[in-house]
Parts: structure tokens; sequence; C-alpha cells
């Protein structure tokens, strides 16, 4: 049986007047899973975290970290837990190892070099550790913060929006670390608006809306349950596509990723065959046909009808 | 490693890597003292420029003219007789002049002939009264024709004032009295603009939610700042000190209560800067809060002027500020070598600083409401 990590229960943070950030949340996450809470900005997803990091008090609500009632006493379990907090910036005029060493030591921890260095050497960062901080790439500050958040050697981490403002290599970079953590045992409670960072790395997401929880389970489960359906992808029909199709009694819409793509849901596995074969000897103006199972993105599309890019919804 | 010395170790690190921090905490102290020695101490010509109008035509006016310059205060200098002397005063923007009337040497001669003739033979002095220069050139002038009248009179003087320096301090110069209130104000400025723009720049980088994740406390943090700006400015003042000696021969003494007020001073500022560093949010904030009481304050506590020569409201302003009570317990230690005035001057630094460290702990939160 897997044990529970973290236990939240009904969850509430309001902030006056009468902005519910956190509404009646509740979740579990398992040991040695990442979590991915998922949702645009403002969806009260760091609220959430810095709720269990200890940072902030809820209004109401029950919540366990590592068996034990934050709200009561969060000392006990401070050097069990790892953060990296949102937007992290390192100290500029410090080199990474003696930030390292620094953290260890506001940690009670007596840390020997070759500890520092296989640190610094797992977020691969060997080779800048006596650059100063500020010197550093957007992505190696975001590695260096990963590793201060290691000293302890957590059982839980949370990495709050670690992959934000990252170029994509950055961005595969960390996803690569984040996935060798979780390797060595350690549960990770990641919150994103990343949709593919949610789909490729988490085991569970929770997508968050406006302060609730509207869809939670693995990324499969979410997609088995909000998806519509496997689409068939016409692309390059475009809107003249789009017509003609529906000219002929058949239910397409554009592509919300791109809208020169039409896309055709087909509900039920065994309609697949025929469905295709029809699309594809129509007379359509097409550059290429084919299917794909619908992801996160579609998912999430579907639940709060609008995309998101860069954690805004675009509405 | 402890926590507490972890902090003040890398704090320090960071500080002294910050070319401006060391600027100000080292080179800014030294480039005071050598500036201000040079004005007041460094030798140089201080003779005030006083120019004279001679409208007599006899060997009287020549005479004061001659005393005058023998007085060593001034440089004489001619003004033709053909000049308006309030055009020229206007022409030439001064602050003083004087003219010699026109028959100055008849009418002394009259008067020592006929001592029963009304009034004084007076040269005039015209100036700006708000002006240093004019009350120096009026009491220097009175002295002078009062020599002069003893003279005439063939009068010997009986009654007269003899200077005698305190014996503590009858070695000392301008800049044995300075020195204190620059020591005084580089521990203020260092310690409160520092912290106040670090508790901004720590809450606007989310530092305090980091450092609130760690087993370190507020109160470890804030002793941390204290003990490393201990350290420097102690280092920095002696170093201030030792240039002040070498250059301009300084005899007031860096005595251990002088290291304890420095002490007391950088506890005070930095808990007032942690205090105010809780209500701004950026680092621009921070440096218009901190100039904001900083300058005022430096310029109202007797660092670079006395207390005395300001008026009442002021000197009332400056009894509630804990720089004024820094350097005057300073100048007791370093200058008067009153061990036990500089205490009680410690003792009010001191609760100051442990009211803004108890106001600062308390109030100041590294966690989100």
């Amino acid at each position: 049986m897997v044990e529970t990590v973290v236990r939240v229960e009904n969850l509430v943070k309001h902030y006056p007047p009468n902005i519910k950030a956190v509404d009646d949340i509740s979740f579990e996450i398992g040991s040695g899973r990442i979590f991915s809470m998922l949702g645009p900005n403002g969806a009260g997803k760091t609220t959430t975290v810095e709720i269990l990091e200890g940072l902030r008090n809820p209004t109401s609500g029950k919540a366990q970290v590592l068996g034990t009632d934050i709200f009561k006493d969060y000392s006990k379990i401070r050097k069990r837990v790892g953060t990296l907090p949102q937007n992290f910036e390192p100290f500029d005029l410090l080199k990474p190892w003696e930030a390292v060493e620094y953290w260890a030591n506001l940690y009670d921890i007596r840390i020997s070099k070759k500890e520092i260095n296989r640190l610094l050497e797992s977020v691969n960062l060997m080779d800048r550790k006596n650059q100063m901080s500020k010197k550093l790439s957007g992505g190696e500050k975001r590695k260096l913060g990963i590793a201060l958040s290691l000293v302890n050697s957590p059982e839980l981490l949370f990495l709050d929006e670690p992959t934000t403002g990252l170029d994509p290599k950055a961005r595969r970079d960390l996803w690569g670390l984040i996935t060798t953590i979780r390797g060595k045992g350690t549960t990770i409670f990641l919150t994103t608006h990343y949709l593919d960072e949610a789909e490729k790395l988490s085991d569970d997401v929770a997508i968050m809306h406006k302060g609730k929880i509207i869809a939670e389970g693995s990324p499969d489960e979410l997609v088995e349950k909000h998806g519509k359906a496997t689409l068939i992808v016409l692309e390059g029909a475009g809107k003249a596509g789009l017509s003609t199709l529906r000219e002929r009694g058949i239910d397409a819409s554009l592509d919300q990723m791109d809208d020169r793509n039409v896309i055709v849901a087909v509900k039920k596995h065994s309609e697949m065959k025929e469905a295709m074969a029809k699309l594809a000897t129509s007379d359509i103006a097409m550059d290429d046909i084919y299917t794909r199972r619908e992801t996160l993105e579609d998912v999430f599309l579907n639940l709060i009808g609008t995309k998101m890019e860069d954690g805004e919804l675009k509405e | 490693m402890s926590r507490l010395m972890a902090d003040v170790i890398n704090f320090g690190k960071q500080y002294l890597r910050s070319k401006i921090g060391l600027f100000f905490a080292i080179i800014f102290p030294i480039l005071l003292i050598l500036v201000f020695g040079s004005i007041f101490v460094g030798g140089g010509d201080s003779k005030i420029n006083l120019h004279v109008q001679n409208l007599d035509q006899g060997p009287m006016g020549e005479m004061f003219i001659e005393n005058l310059s023998k007085a060593g205060t001034f440089n004489v200098i001619n003004v033709s007789t053909s000049e308006s002397i309030t055009e020229y005063i206007k022409n030439n923007s001064l602050t003083v002049a004087m003219v010699i009337p026109e028959n100055f040497t008849v009418d002394i001669a009259m008067r020592q002939m006929n001592a029963s003739i009304p009034g004084l033979v007076n040269v005039t002095i015209y100036g700006d009264p708000s002006k240093t220069t004019y009350s120096v050139v009026l009491g220097a002038t009175g002295a002078l024709t009062n020599g002069m009248n003893f003279g005439l009179a063939n009068a010997t003087p009986i009654v007269g004032v003899e200077g005698k320096p305190f014996e503590s301090t009858e070695n000392f110069n301008y800049m044995d009295f300075y020195l204190p209130g620059i020591i005084g104000m580089t521990v203020m400025t260092n310690a409160l603009f520092a912290m106040t723009s670090t508790c901004a720049e720590y809450r606007q980088r989310s530092y305090f939610k980091l450092l609130a994740t760690t087993n370190i406390k507020k109160w470890e943090w804030l002793v941390s700042k204290f003990i490393f700006y201990t350290v420097l400015l102690s280092f920095a003042l002696v170093l201030t000190y030792l240039v002040g000696v070498a250059v301009f021969n300084m005899k007031s003494v860096l005595t251990p209560m002088a290291f304890v007020l420095i002490a007391a001073g950088a506890f005070t500022f930095t808990s007032m800067g942690m205090l105010l560093g809780v209500f701004i949010k950026d680092p621009e904030g921070a440096a218009a809060v901190a100039n904001a009481v900083g300058f005022p304050m430096m310029f109202l506590s007797g660092s670079f002027f006395p207390l005395e020569v300001m008026p009442g409201f002021l000197q009332a302003i400056a009894g509630v500020l804990p720089l004024t009570y820094l350097n005057k317990g300073l100048r007791d230690t370093m200058v008067y070598f009153n061990d036990s005035s500089a205490v009680v001057n410690f003792a009010v630094v001191f609760i100051c600083g442990l009211v803004f460290f108890i106001l600062a702990s308390k109030i100041m939160s590294w966690k989100e409401k």
C-alpha cells in the first residue's frame, strides 16, 4: 500500500474582501509520486503550495504533510521537506558551491566539499560551481535552486513552477532532473501551467481553476474521463474543409491549437476505420490526415472551454 | 558551522563583493576625513580677503591698513578711491568690505587736541550679517581700533583675556572633534541604509520565504547582521582613524568604549533598518525611505555641526535621535576621555536599539498572511 505523504481536506484560503484563492480543495499524494497541480495563473496553485510549505496560514481546512498536522507544528518536518519557490533567484554574489554550503548550514547540516560537488553534479552545475550566481543562465539558476532544495535530502520536494520562463532546452533538462530525483524515491509536488510538462512528468494531476480542483487523476485517467474521443486531424484543410464536412453532415471543428487543421472526433473505436476511410477518400484539400489521442491540452480545453498559453487563459 | 555564523559569513561575502557596499563602508569615511581635513586643517591660506577703500589722505589710514595686514587674519585688497564702494561690493559679490573715511587722520588729530569734540572717528564695515566673515571682520577690527585707542591715549591696557584650552584637548585640532561625527555618520548610513534595502530586496526576491523554509530564526538573522556590521564598521573606522592620525596628526583616541559605542550603533541602526524594511516592498522605495530618515538625522545629530549652533526646535528634534547620543558618546570617550558620560550615551543608544530590535522581530513576518 502506498503511503500518503500529503493529505489535504477541505482547504480554504480567503483574502479580504472576498477573494477565494483556494476554495475547499481536497487531495492526497502518495509516496514517491510526482503530483502536478495544473492551472492558469491565479488559479490558487502557489497559495496551496505555500500553505503546505508552512509559509501561509489557511482560512480553514486540514492538511497533513509527512504525517504531521502542519498547522500545529511545522518545525517537526521542516528538515524533511525541500522547496523551490516560484521565480527562484539565487543570491547574486555567492558562487553555487558557497550557496549550497550556506543552505546546508541553515538546515544545521554539516556538508563536506565532496557532498557539495556530488549535489552540484546531480544538477549538472559542476562546471559552473565557481561562477558568481548572477552570471548563471535562467536554467542554471533553477538548477541551483533545485540543488539548494535537495541539501537536506528531502522526502517531499515542492517545485513551484520550476520551468516558467525557461527556453525549451532548459525545460527539457529540468524535466530530466525532476524525473531523476523522483527515481531516488523523493515525492514531488509540482505546480505548473504547462500542460505538456504535467502530462510528461506526472503520475497524478489535479487541474485547478478559480481556487477549485475541477479534475483529478493520472494523465491517462483524465484523458479517458474528460477526453471526448480519438481525433482525426485533417492537416491544412482549413475553414473551407470545415464547411465542406459540415455540409455533408459530419461533426467537425477547427483545431484550437492550430486553426489550419480540421478535427473530427470519433467517439467509438469501432467507428474509427470507417470514418478514416471516408475522410481520406473525400475530395477535401489537405496536406495530411492522421489520428491522435487527446492530450491534457484537449482535456483542459474541454473542461475550461478555452486554451491556456504561458499561464494565461485565451478567451 | 552554526546557522548564525554561516549567515554572518555568507552575508559578509555578498556585501564585500558588492563594490557599492565596500565603497560606502571603507572608502567613503576615508574620503570624508581627507576632504574635511584638507579644508579645516590642511594649512593653506585661511586668511579672509578684506577689500578696503582708504579715502584718507593722511598717515593714519595707511597705518590702520598696515595693522590690519599685520593682524594675520586678513589679506588686505585695496579698492580704488574712484570707485563707488556699494557698486564695487555689488559687482564683486563681496560679503564684506571696509571704508576708511576721508579726513580720518585729521579727525583723529582734532580729537586728540580737543577731547570735547563729540562722536567717534569710525571706519565703516559693509557686509552681510548672516555671513561668518562679517562677524570675524567686525570683531577683529573692533580689537584693532581698541588697541589703536590705547596707543593714541598713551594708555596701558590693564584688563585682558587669556585663552586657555582644556588640558585634555589642548593638542587637538578641529579634525579630532570632527572624527567622532564621521564615525557616527558612517555607522548610521551603512547599517540603516543597507539593512533597509536588504530587507526590501529579500522580500522582493522571496528570500525571506526561502529562509522561512530553513531552520534559521528571525532573531538569528538579525543578530548576524549586527555582528557583521559591527566587525565591518570597526575595521573601517580603525582604517579611517589611522589615516586621520597619519595625515592630520590627530590626537583623539579610539578607546575600547568607542568600539562598544560602534557596536551599539550597529545594533541600533541595523534594527532600525529592519523595522523600516517591514513597511517597504521594493529596493527603490527602500532607498527613498532610508534617505528620508537618514539624511535629516545625519545633519541634525551633530555629525557635522555642533548642536549648540542650531535653533531650539532643531535641538529638540536632535534630542530624540539616537545618532545624537552616538556622536556625543564617541566625542565623550575619544576627545574628552569622559567614559562615565559616554556610558550614559551608550545606554540611550542601546535602549533605542533594543526597542527597534524587539519591534522589528515582532512585526516583521517572513511568511505571507
